[in-house]
């Protein structure tokens, strides 16, 4: 008998492998773990070993933090010897596309770590659980345990999905400053600019500019969040339906930025032209080489100048920390800091798990966001504050960093901005606008109306659930 | 094959044993043992290209996000945005044009001007290839690295060389009118594949052609513009599809070197359609971008081959 097959057999029979193959691959894993294949012949009672619970625990702390988290990780196994975590390390290249996939696979990791954005667009996918349940059986009172502006980056829709670490505020509600370049411009060390006027002033008398740019740049006005809440402005409304960055605080933030970086750097150009190529983990950062008088950035420039300039670390008459300056002719302003847009860091629990595996997954994101042994551990490892209240108060921290109570200060009064799953294209969107001002395109209340207008159209489209 | 011999290899087999089985089975199925060897091929066409291609199309009519099992049917929503409401999306496709109409003529040209030299009798011929072909395959985040720091503004030795001769420096990834040329720029740092390309067909060409030409009195010039050019235009035409299908699909050097600005200057269509997929997670959309990019590739591809029939020469057409 001929067993001739024709080319539409053929083909039929190909896409069959084909598909048979794939879908093999994506098929979650047995639930019989490979150990559990290993277990000798003969050996019927399981060992403790055998029961074990695997958590796979994927993140972006890499380089010297991935030693400090398995220590964590070494402690959180000791007290649950039922549980393990596997540290996953992940590289930094393609990062979104990696979390969303793998949180979108059959088979996610037990606990992902990711940006408040992306958590708050897997919550609204139904892609993660939420944890209040959980926390509320543990008889947690996160309100208590954290900031303000902490908890609040990780709540949406009424409920919690994960616990913040490390802190999203920092990041923007403080600033470094040289001394000697103060001292030089005739300016007391010890009084840094506490309003926008004074930074004006020393921002005017160090700025140094040549044919090719900035040699010595006083002060970068970036950051319109930022400043916009030390004007008493406001991002958007409290229930993140209405934008409101274009308000008359929001137009006389953004006039002052762009006339500050004109008529002192030389323009937005000067400005991007001194930073590029630029790192804080790098030895030649201007800031560590006296070429930057005020620097605006966060809590982890303190472990970053301890590692790369340790003598200027040591010499405290040499530099400085003070809260972010604000409109000193606007009676309601204050210091302020952003806790956080899009960038407030979570660990979420995929939906798309064995119950009991969500259970230890909540066990160890629980560890690690609240316990002294755990998230508190390591970041005072790495120099940089806790999100959890009580961390902070370690008197170790007074004794590590000159400024802790600046630290502090600044935790206390970051504000958490209500976002939505698509703050990534509003954010987009007022950046367009902000540069624009900047290279003069749009005079700055028509660039942020524009801003507003486009951004409000996302989100009144996302809201409306189209 | 016959019955008949059929018959015969199932004598043969019941006497000779496996050997004998093996060369039957052969025989049997000579007609489709082909298909086996393009098997690999075929299962990743499949795969990687054909159903993702199909599924990217279904896609693009709905409102796919990550980890949506249905996603709803918008029908022609995403193409109506992309074309109505996406400020951003006629100005990447803009940028990306601008991008392509320079860097392909001028990649081609520079290739093409470099394998002409690589192809004469000079010394060490073989080291000049090799050395002019290793950007070729020097990564593309390397190369936006090294990149970063030749167009720096005040550093950078690009500036350096411009501020010796008297020019002064250009703020070439600062400034947007200068972004995108210095990107062009940078493109043509990755000529080497597109040379060997040419190389190999300036080897191809007969030497008696030129032999003629010489005893017709022609010079250097009148032999490149009548021998070397009419037999080199289809591999000019092959380099120029090529280079437009990459032209079209830059993205490395921008997300690396500036993000898409200033001023999205340099906001490729690529880059947006990554931005949509990865940082807004709208995979629906991003889908129905690819898809019009298809068919854009699509159209440039078609009108080359068409208007290849003008400037192509077959040898014997």
């Amino acid at each position: 008998m001929s067993q001739r097959m024709n080319r539409r057999e053929f083909l039929r029979v190909s896409a069959s492998v084909a598909a048979g193959a794939a879908l093999a691959a994506c098929a979650p894993p047995a639930a019989q773990p490979a150990k559990e294949a290993e277990k000798p012949a003969g050996k019927t009672a399981p060992t403790p070993a055998e029961k074990k619970i695997t958590v796979k625990f994927m993140n972006w702390w890499g380089a010297e933090r991935e030693a400090i988290m398995n220590e964590v990780i070494a402690r959180f196994e000791e007290e649950h010897p039922d549980i393990e975590v596997v540290n996953a390390v992940q590289p930094w290249d393609n990062r979104a596309e990696r979390a969303a996939t793998a949180i979108a696979s059959r088979n996610p990791p037990a606990v992902i770590m990711t940006p408040r954005v992306e958590t708050y667009k897997f919550a609204h996918e139904g892609l993660i659980i939420p944890i209040t349940e959980y926390v509320k059986a543990s008889g947690l009172n996160v309100d208590e345990i954290f900031y303000e502006g902490e908890i609040n980056n990780q709540r949406w829709e009424g409920e919690l999905w994960a616990f913040p670490l490390p802190t999203a505020g920092g990041a923007t509600g403080q600033y470094l400053y040289n001394k000697k370049l103060l001292s030089k411009a005739g300016f007391d060390p010890e009084k840094p600019p506490e309003t926008w006027q004074e930074l004006e002033q020393v921002a005017k008398a160090v700025t140094v500019l040549d044919e090719a740019g900035i040699q010595v740049l006083g002060a970068d006005v970036g950051n319109f969040p930022a400043w916009l809440y030390t004007n008493n402005g406001k991002y958007c409304t409290d229930d993140a339906r209405k934008l409101t960055f274009n308000s008359p605080e929001g137009v006389e933030t953004l006039e002052w930025m762009v006339k500050f970086t004109n008529e002192i750097n030389g323009g937005i150009e000067n400005v991007n032209d001194f930073w590029e190529g630029t790192s804080d983990t790098s030895a030649d950062f201007p800031f560590y080489t006296d070429r930057v008088a005020i620097w605006f950035t966060g809590v982890w420039a303190f472990g970053h100048l301890k590692t790369w300039d340790p003598e200027l670390w040591k010499d405290t008459n040499s530099w400085g920390a003070a809260l972010r300056p604000y409109n000193g002719n606007n009676p309601k302003a204050a210091h302020h800091g952003v806790s956080g847009l899009q960038w407030a860091w979570g660990y979420v629990i995929p939906k798309n798990l064995p119950k009991e595996v969500q259970d230890a997954a909540y066990k160890w994101v629980e560890f690690l966001g609240t316990d002294p042994r755990g998230g508190c551990y390591f970041l005072f490892k790495q120099g940089r504050p806790s999100p959890v209240k009580k961390c902070n108060e370690n008197p170790e921290y007074y004794k590590a960093n000159p400024y802790w109570d600046v630290v502090l200060k600044s935790l206390e009064s970051d504000v958490s901005v209500p976002i939505t799953p698509v703050q990534s294209q509003i954010d987009d969107i007022l950046n367009q606008a902000i540069q624009e001002a900047f290279y003069g395109k749009k005079d700055p209340k028509e660039a942020l109306d524009w801003a507003a207008e486009k951004g409000q159209a996302v989100l009144d489209k996302f809201w409306s659930g189209s | 094959m016959s019955r008949r011999a059929l018959r015969k290899a199932d004598a043969v087999e019941s006497r000779a044993g496996p050997l004998a089985r093996l060369s039957q089975f052969k025989a049997r199925h000579r007609g489709w043992i082909g298909y086996v060897f393009i098997l690999p091929w075929l299962v990743s066409f499949l795969w990687f290209d054909l159903i993702p291609f199909v599924l990217n199309l279904y896609l693009s009519f709905t409102d796919y996000s990550v980890g949506v099992k249905w996603p709803n049917w918008v029908g022609l929503a995403n193409y109506t945005e992309m074309f109505t409401e996406d400020h951003l999306y006629g100005l990447s496709l803009k940028n990306t044009i601008y991008y392509m109409g320079f860097s392909v003529p001028l990649g081609i040209i520079f290739a093409f001007a470099i394998a002409l030299l690589l192809n004469t009798d000079i010394r060490g011929r073989t080291a000049y290839r090799t050395i002019y072909y290793i950007p070729a395959v020097v990564p593309a985040v390397a190369a936006s690295m090294i990149w970063l720091w030749i167009f720096h503004t005040r550093y950078g030795i690009l500036n350096q060389v411009l501020r010796l001769v008297g020019i002064g420096s250009i703020r070439w990834l600062t400034r947007p009118e200068w972004a995108k040329p210095a990107l062009i720029i940078m493109s043509l740092w990755g000529f080497g594949a597109q040379m060997v390309i040419f190389l190999a067909g300036l080897q191809g060409i007969p030497g008696e052609l030129y032999e003629a030409a010489e005893i017709d009195g022609a010079g250097h010039w009148h032999k490149m513009r009548y021998v070397t050019i009419p037999l080199m235009t289809p591999t000019i035409l092959f380099n120029l599809i090529m280079g437009i299908i990459g032209g079209f699909q830059v993205f490395t050097a921008a997300f690396i070197m500036t993000n898409g600005g200033p001023l999205n200057a340099t906001l490729f269509y690529m880059l947006h359609l990554y931005n949509n997929a990865f940082r807004y997670f709208r995979m629906g959309y991003a889908s129905a971008m690819a898809v019009v990019l298809f068919f854009i590739i699509l159209i440039f591809t078609l009108l080359m081959m068409r208007t290849s029939e003008r400037w192509v020469y077959y040898g014997g057409s």
